[in-house]
C-alpha cells in the first residue's frame, strides 16, 4: 500500500513537471543533409527552458548580443506580439522547380521550411518565446 | 390600455433590434483592420517557374512598420531624397489631381509605349501598355490607387511619405486589386482581401 502511494507521488509529479515543461510547446530544429555522410540534426527542445537557460547565460554575453541585437529588439517584439494574433498563416512562400520556401505560422507557432535538393531545414518555435528572448534581452542592454 | 403598452414596448424592441443590428451589419460592412491582408503574387513562367506569394495582415504591418528605424524608413515614414523628385512639388500636384474632377489626364500614344494617367471613382489609374520590343519583354502595368491613400502617404510633410497612415487608409477600403503586371514570362499582382491566402 504504502509502495502505491509513493509510485503514485512519484508518478503524479512526473507528469506535473512534463505538463509544466512542455506548457509553452517545443522549439524544434530539423536539418537533413541528404547525400553520402551527410548530416542529420535533430533538436526538439521545451521553450520553457529556454528563458531560464538565458537567465543562467553568463551576463557579458547577454548584453553583448542585446547590444548587437539592440535595434531590432522593438521590431521583434511587436512582431511576436502581432503574430500571436494570427496562429494559421501562410506568410511567406517561394516555390520555384527545386526549391520550397515557406514562413508561416501553425498552431501558435512560428514555422521555418527549406527545401532544396539535398536539404531540408525545418525550424518552428513557440511564438511567444520570440517574445520572451526579446524581453530578457531589453533587460540586458547596457545602460537600459 | 394594457395591451396597447404592451404592443408599444413590443414595437420599440423590434425596432432597436432592427437599428442595432443595421449597425452591427454596417460596422462589419466597413470591416476592421484586423481582418485586412495584403497579397503579393510573381509568377514567373520561365523554365524555373518560380512563384512567390506574400500575405500579410495590414494591421500587422501597421504596428511593427514604426518599430523600423532603419536608412529612409523612421517611425513608419520613408523620407524622400528630394533630389528624386526634380523639383516637382508632388503636393501641389496631389492636391490639383484631388480637387480635378475624374477624367483622362495624361495619354501618350507611343511606338514604345502607350500611357495613361487617370482619375475614377476615387482613384488614380496609371496604365502602361508596351508596344515595342520582343513578346517576352512587353508588358502590360496597372495601378490603381485610392486617392484618400494617396492622400495619407502624403499626409506626413513635404519630404516624406507616411507609410503606415497610407496601410491604414487602405485597410478601411473593401477588396480591391492596386497592381498588376502582365507579361509573357511573368506575372505581378498586389491586391487586398480579407482572405489570409492568396488563392
Amino acid at each position: 500500500m504504502l509502495l502505491a502511494k509513493i509510485a503514485l507521488g512519484l508518478a503524479s509529479t512526473v507528469a506535473f513537471a512534463a505538463v509544466y515543461t512542455f506548457r509553452e510547446g517545443v522549439i524544434r530544429v530539423d536539418v537533413d543533409e541528404f547525400r553520402t555522410g551527410g548530416s542529420h540534426v535533430h533538436v526538439w527542445v521545451p521553450a520553457t527552458i529556454v528563458p531560464i537557460a538565458l537567465h543562467f547565460t553568463p551576463k557579458c554575453h547577454m548584453q553583448h548580443a542585446a547590444e548587437n541585437i539592440k535595434p531590432w529588439i522593438p521590431t521583434i517584439r511587436q512582431l511576436a506580439k502581432e503574430l500571436e494574433k494570427y496562429p494559421e498563416a501562410n506568410l511567406v512562400e517561394v516555390i520555384d522547380r527545386d526549391d520550397h520556401v515557406q514562413i508561416r505560422t501553425h498552431g501558435g507557432k512560428l514555422q521555418i521550411d527549406v527545401h532544396e535538393p539535398g536539404e531540408s531545414v525545418h525550424v518552428a518555435f513557440p511564438i511567444a518565446t520570440l517574445e520572451e528572448i526579446s524581453g530578457q534581452l531589453t533587460e540586458n542592454i547596457p545602460g537600459a | 390600455m394594457f395591451n396597447r403598452t404592451k404592443r408599444f414596448g413590443a414595437v420599440s424592441l423590434v425596432f432597436a433590434m432592427l437599428a442595432l443590428s443595421g449597425a452591427a451589419a454596417a460596422y462589419a460592412q466597413s470591416g476592421s483592420t484586423k481582418d485586412r491582408w495584403l497579397h503579393v503574387r510573381v509568377i514567373n513562367s520561365d523554365n524555373k517557374g518560380e512563384t512567390v506569394r506574400v500575405n500579410i495582415p495590414l494591421e500587422l504591418a501597421e504596428n511593427v512598420l514604426p518599430t523600423i528605424n532603419k536608412d529612409h524608413l523612421h517611425n513608419g515614414k520613408i523620407t524622400i531624397d528630394q533630389a528624386h523628385l526634380n523639383e516637382v512639388d508632388v503636393h501641389a500636384l496631389l492636391n490639383a489631381i484631388r480637387t480635378a474632377k475624374d477624367g483622362e489626364y495624361v495619354t501618350v500614344q507611343g511606338t514604345d509605349q502607350d500611357v495613361r494617367v487617370a482619375k475614377e471613382g476615387g482613384r488614380l489609374l496609371v496604365r502602361v501598355k508596351d508596344n515595342k520590343g520582343s513578346k517576352s519583354n512587353k508588358s502590360d502595368v496597372d495601378i490603381k490607387i485610392p486617392m484618400h491613400v494617396i492622400d495619407a502617404l502624403f499626409s506626413a510633410g513635404k519630404d516624406e511619405l507616411d507609410v503606415v497612415a497610407g496601410l491604414h487608409a487602405l485597410a478601411l477600403m473593401g477588396d480591391t486589386e492596386l497592381v498588376s503586371v502582365k507579361s509573357e514570362d511573368s506575372t505581378v499582382r498586389v491586391w487586398m482581401d480579407s482572405k489570409n491566402v492568396s488563392d
